[in-house]
């Protein structure tokens, strides 16, 4: 059996190569403004980006993501291979790597933590690694992934949150009975080998983070990481509100920063105003079904939905929704997924074309059709005050529904829902997830559209498994072409993450798949003090 | 001894109105479309998840079992679990609760300060310049958006002035009072305004009122009469909006609590409404009840203070 | 400090000042209301993406918005959407609320505990739980909003009425009436109403302006009017993010529900004035 580890040098590249060579200063605080509070830090059973987006901080995992987010580095793990038949994973657990408690973590803790993360009744993450069969301690320091068949996702997988590794005993010492009850006392106050831990946390308010001493990765100074004594998370929900805490000094970074203001905010002094490249999307998702809601629906004219694409003027929505900061989409995934395949923006805008493909479908006369938009979202409001308008043009009379997120969720997972508005963020760093959610059927039938191609579903099956590199590319560059010319959506546009950061403010990054991270992040001292 | 007998009884009526409280507002939740698992898993869901999960919520029982379940824990003091957030509603609701109370009642008071005195000198000074240029500013404070005034406040005073802090909470009591000045000033300067105008009107109709000629002719001075019977006669309507105005405050705080980024009952109603979180919207709704009604049965005995008559 | 009371009005004009104003200013807002086409120079929803968040120029008096509309013509066409609002969510519950909350109050007694516990119940049922149900149910919009904001809004009319009836009743005019031996219903519309109705007029008419409003943080939540309705407060809420870069998006229609407040405050003011000279 042949095995190849990699990794080992890989270590130097570790911290990330865009941050200038300033002179780091240790110490302090970075106050960080969200949008929204976190619900439940625990790695296997949380749901949502407010949770997803801060666990790296608390918990690590095996393998690390790079900060352009396609690659793996070396996390807990410091080698790994996996052997020529695909089917195993041998790690080397980093020597010396202990819990935010001091306790040293253990390939016990690895198999324990592995094994609840694939279980298909904890959490819904857990697709993520079906392939994994059975996880086994390799000697004192190391571990063995066994898989059921090959999987060419495999190392990403374990750069994701909800493969991080937990402390065994402490988390079985807590009181409770289930897994869950249990989960959430440990939650309280995380054990964790992250860069950080989780000091004080008022819901709705505030959460503070404060370093970890015994975090294993050594900052450029040659010290340990992280910089920071302590982070601390306000929760600001008002766009105008985060922005003003920032500029009057109550904040040193807000994220999502309404597209509006970005141009504002990048002539503003003492403000940087980044925009860290992303795995998101924003399409609307068209239900293909022959009849929705017992009514026949024209969207199930592969034609029609040609024509609504031709009929979009993706490079004006971009413009004015995303004030530019959007680019158009040459595929259904970001360009910034891996084996992304595409050249130049899908559909680009035609009118004439669209009214052809109209009268072709026996639509000339166009129909009248609800889009559901999610209530007080204002991009998603300018997006389909837009939509009315363009395809308007056609004859198609968009009729804008806003309700909530929990009644567009379910009316789209019963599909009974004509059109939506729709966004997306990948979690792993692989086409996987984000093609087993859209393309291949029996996940979710196509974004719960009805949209079934045999083709795809069965390249999809291939590409899971597939060890050839060159091969799943291909897999992956067909699926993308068929989806694009046929599948049930149109793609709008992508978009950045905008964060400001003030000035003083370093080492910050956001990776594509969304994950905050702060173990490199330090904080300049004002010239005052 | 009739006052108290009066206290008694009221509370003891509130128990019916929260019993019909509970059940409509138990409904209403559990008709909302969609339900605590799709809207904490979100789009992705799978089917098989959200069937698992509402089965361990025990959200696929009958209606009717649901609800008795619902009552039998409240009959115990338990108001459930947030689903959510994973912490007793009851404790969730302690947090967030007193944020919403002190705030209103910070308006409250500023509004009051601001209506009270000015109502009397637009009434005296009827359709003069200072009437006039009373209710000219209370008008345009009336017609702005809640959320406009609130970022003009926080701009100005906050970021630009830096007299307050921009929004949030503190930590200390004086913290909190801090904090909470612009927020509250922003509610206050809507409800003022609903205050003064009526009071406003109350004291001219008051004034024109047979009594108030009579005294009058009886000699007694300007001021007494403005006091004793005036003032007294024109608050009866004044603090029946009172009390309706910090009823809908009470609940209603939310965009208020969003702009400054206050952890109240509000944003923690709107929010758990949003992800279904069915403990916490019907505790929240329970225990904002019995504090609404409390605030009734104050600005009702303030009533009877006023015009002891009305208690019989 | 000396405190001079001023003499009870004598005069017996017939159209006090504020109700020729606020009355005058209603009738223009009518006519704009009723007739919005003749007077915007644009359509409210012609989008030019070529004149993106224009400032106020010769072509757009109030500049333009975010998608390139005029924002004088989409404050024009708002006046049809929302004298609708200021109307039909609150006359309803005004001439329910205040009817029931009369008698209510007259009889006293076991009707007005339990009136009492409904009240509670309704004002203390988060407002927004009841309009996202609505929504969520019948789907959102101006009709569905007026029912969300009826469901509720009768109980103030109703509850001032009840404590105005309850002052009156003990007054020697209802005590003679009654000694006459007129029927409770006579008493209470003939004669309490008269004296009770100014407060619940007065507060008509801020309500007015406070539907209007309330319809701006529907907007904000976006349960509101819809799109591409043009609606002040939706205006409003949705310039939220260019407030510092273009004013004119909010301003304008600001000073429109401004001045619409003021027409119905002013009226108040002098229906409540007509209503005590003539006593």
């Amino acid at each position: 059996m042949k095995m190849t580890f990699t990794g080992a040098f890989a270590a130097a590249l570790m911290l990330s190569a865009a941050q200038p060579s300033l002179a780091v200063e240790r110490g302090g605080t970075l106050v960080y403004g969200r949008y929204a509070d976190s619900l439940f830090l625990d790695p296997v059973l949380n749901d949502a980006n407010v949770d997803i987006w801060v666990l790296s901080n608390l918990y690590d995992t095996l393998l690390l993501p790079t900060d352009d987010g396609q690659g793996v580095q070396p996390g807990l793990a410091t080698k790994w291979a996996v052997s020529a038949d695909g089917k195993t994973v041998t790690l080397q657990l980093r020597p010396g790597a202990k819990f935010s408690n001091g306790r040293a973590i253990t390939p016990d803790d690895v198999v324990w933590s592995l094994e609840r993360a694939a279980n298909p009744k904890e959490g819904i993450w857990n697709f993520l690694i079906s392939s994994i069969d059975k996880v086994v301690a390799d000697g004192a320091d190391g571990v063995k992934i066994m898989l059921k068949h090959p999987d060419p996702a495999i190392l990403q997988a374990l750069t994701v949150f909800n493969t991080a590794v937990m402390p065994k005993a402490e988390f079985e010492a807590e009181p409770g009975t289930t897994d869950e009850a249990k989960a959430r006392e440990f939650a309280k106050a995380p054990i964790g080998s992250g860069p950080f831990v989780l000091k004080d946390w008022v819901h709705g308010q505030s959460m503070t983070l404060v370093r970890n001493p015994y975090y294993w990765a050594e900052g450029s100074d040659g010290k340990p990481l992280p910089y920071l004594d302590s982070v601390v998370f306000k929760v600001v929900p008002d766009d105008a509100t985060r922005i003003l805490q920032l500029q009057s000094g109550g904040l040193d970074g807000a994220e999502f920063i309404p597209y509006a203001r970005v141009q504002e905010l990048k002539k503003m002094s003492g403000i940087n105003m980044e925009l860290y490249p992303s795995t998101r999307v924003e399409f609307v998702t068209l239900n293909v079904r022959d009849e929705v809601n017992g009514k026949p629906n024209p969207l199930a004219n592969p034609e029609v939905r040609q024509a609504l694409n031709y009929a979009t003027n993706k490079q004006a929505i971009i413009q004015i929704v995303t004030h530019g900061v959007g680019s158009p989409m040459s595929s259904f995934m970001s360009s910034a997924t891996p084996l992304h395949a595409g050249k130049g923006e899908l559909f680009p805008y035609d009118l004439a074309k669209a009214k052809a493909l109209m009268a072709k479908a026996g639509y000339a006369k166009g129909f009248s059709v609800p889009l559901l938009v999610l209530a007080g979202n204002q991009d998603e409001l300018s997006i389909g005050t837009l939509l009315q308008q363009m395809w308007g043009q056609v004859g198609v009379k968009l009729e804008l529904q806003q309700v909530d997120n929990a009644t567009r969720t379910d009316a789209y997972r019963k599909g009974a829902f004509s059109m939506r508005l729709s966004a997306w963020t990948d979690d792993i760093a692989d086409p996987s997830e984000i093609t087993s959610y859209f393309a291949y059927s029996p996940t979710i039938q196509a974004l719960h559209s009805g949209w079934k191609n045999d083709t795809v579903d069965k390249l999809f099956v291939e590409s899971q498994s597939q060890t050839d590199a060159a091969k799943r590319k291909e897999e992956y560059a067909k699926i993308q072409e068929i989806f694009n010319a046929t599948g049930p959506t149109v793609p709008l546009y992508q978009t950045p993450y905008p964060v400001a950061l003030r000035k003083d403010v370093h080492g910050f990054v956001q990776i594509p798949l969304g994950n905050n991270i702060f173990r490199a992040a330090w904080v300049s001292k004002k010239a005052s003090n | 001894m009739h006052l108290l007998l009066y206290v008694l009884r009221r509370i003891i009526q509130l128990i019916p109105t929260l019993l019909f409280i509970a059940l409509v507002v138990f409904l209403l939740v559990h008709l909302l479309p969609g339900d605590p698992a799709s809207a904490m898993l979100g789009d992705r869901a799978l089917t098989a998840d959200v069937n698992r999960i509402n089965h361990d919520l025990g959200l696929d029982r009958p209606l009717p079992v649901q609800f008795l379940l619902f009552l039998r824990n409240l009959a115990h003091g338990d108001l459930g679990r947030s689903i959510q957030l994973h912490e007793s509603v009851l404790s969730l609701i302690a947090q967030r609760l007193p944020v919403t109370m002190l705030l209103t009642a910070m308006s409250a008071l500023i509004a009051v300060a601001l209506a009270l005195p000015l109502a009397f000198l637009a009434a005296l000074r009827r359709d003069r310049e200072a009437d006039i240029l009373i209710r000219g500013t209370f008008q345009v404070g009336l017609s702005m958006p809640v959320f406009y005034i609130g970022l003009l406040l926080l701009t100005f005073f906050g970021a630009y002035l830096r007299w307050f802090p921009v929004g949030g909470y503190g930590d200390t009591f004086a913290g909190h009072l801090y904090h909470l000045f612009l927020p509250a000033l922003t509610l206050a300067l809507s409800l003022s305004a609903v205050l003064m105008r009526n009071l406003r009107q109350a004291i001219l109709q008051v004034i024109g009122a047979e009594y108030v000629d009579f005294a009058r002719a009886k000699g007694l001075p300007a001021r007494l009469v403005l006091f004793r019977h005036v003032l007294r006669n024109a608050l009866i309507s004044t603090v029946t909006l009172f009390g309706l105005q910090i009823g809908t405050l009470l609940g209603g705080a939310v965009v208020t609590e969003t702009v400054f980024a206050i952890p109240g009952a509000g944003r923690l109603m709107i929010e758990s409404i949003y992800g279904r979180d069915y403990p916490v919207v019907q505790g929240t709704t329970l225990c904002l009840a019995v504090v609404v009604s409390l605030t009734f049965l104050l600005t009702d005995l303030a009533q009877v203070a006023l015009d002891p008559r009305l208690s019989r | 400090m000396t405190i001079a009371l001023p003499a009870r009005s004598r005069r017996r004009r017939r159209f006090p000042l504020p109700l020729v104003v606020g009355g005058g200013m209603l009738a223009a807002q009518l006519l704009l209301a009723l007739f919005p086409s003749a007077f915007a120079p644009y359509a409210p929803d012609s989008f030019d993406y070529n004149a993106l968040m224009q400032p106020p120029s010769a072509a757009h008096l109030f500049g333009t918005d975010n998608f390139g509309r005029d924002v004088l013509s989409r404050v024009i066409h708002a006046y049809s959407v929302d004298m609708q609002i200021a109307v039909f969510a609150t006359v309803l519950p005004f001439f329910f609320g205040t009817s029931v909350g009369a008698v209510i109050g007259y009889a006293g007694g076991m009707a007005e505990t339990i009136f009492g516990r409904l009240v509670d119940a309704i004002i203390t049922f988060p407002f927004l739980v009841l309009v996202i149900a609505i929504v969520a149910v019948l789907g959102p919009g101006l009709i569905n909003m007026y029912i969300a904001v009826g469901v509720v809004d009768w109980v103030f009319y109703a509850r001032l009425a009840v404590a105005e009836v309850k002052v009156q009743k003990r007054l020697d005019y209802a005590e003679a009436g009654r000694a006459m031996g007129y029927s409770p219903a006579r008493i209470v519309f003939r004669h309490l109403m008269p004296n009770i109705i100014t407060p619940l007029i007065v507060y008509w008419m801020t309500d007015m302006a406070l539907a209007i409003l309330l319809g701006s943080s529907l907007g904000y939540l976006g349960l509101g009017a819809q799109p591409p309705i043009a609606e002040w407060g939706v205006q409003i809420a949705d310039a939220k993010n260019f407030m510092a870069t273009a004013w004119w998006m909010s301003v304008f229609p600001g000073i429109a529900i401004v001045l619409a407040g003021l027409s119905f405050s002013l009226t108040g003011d002098g229906v409540a004035e007509t209503m005590r000279t003539r006593r």
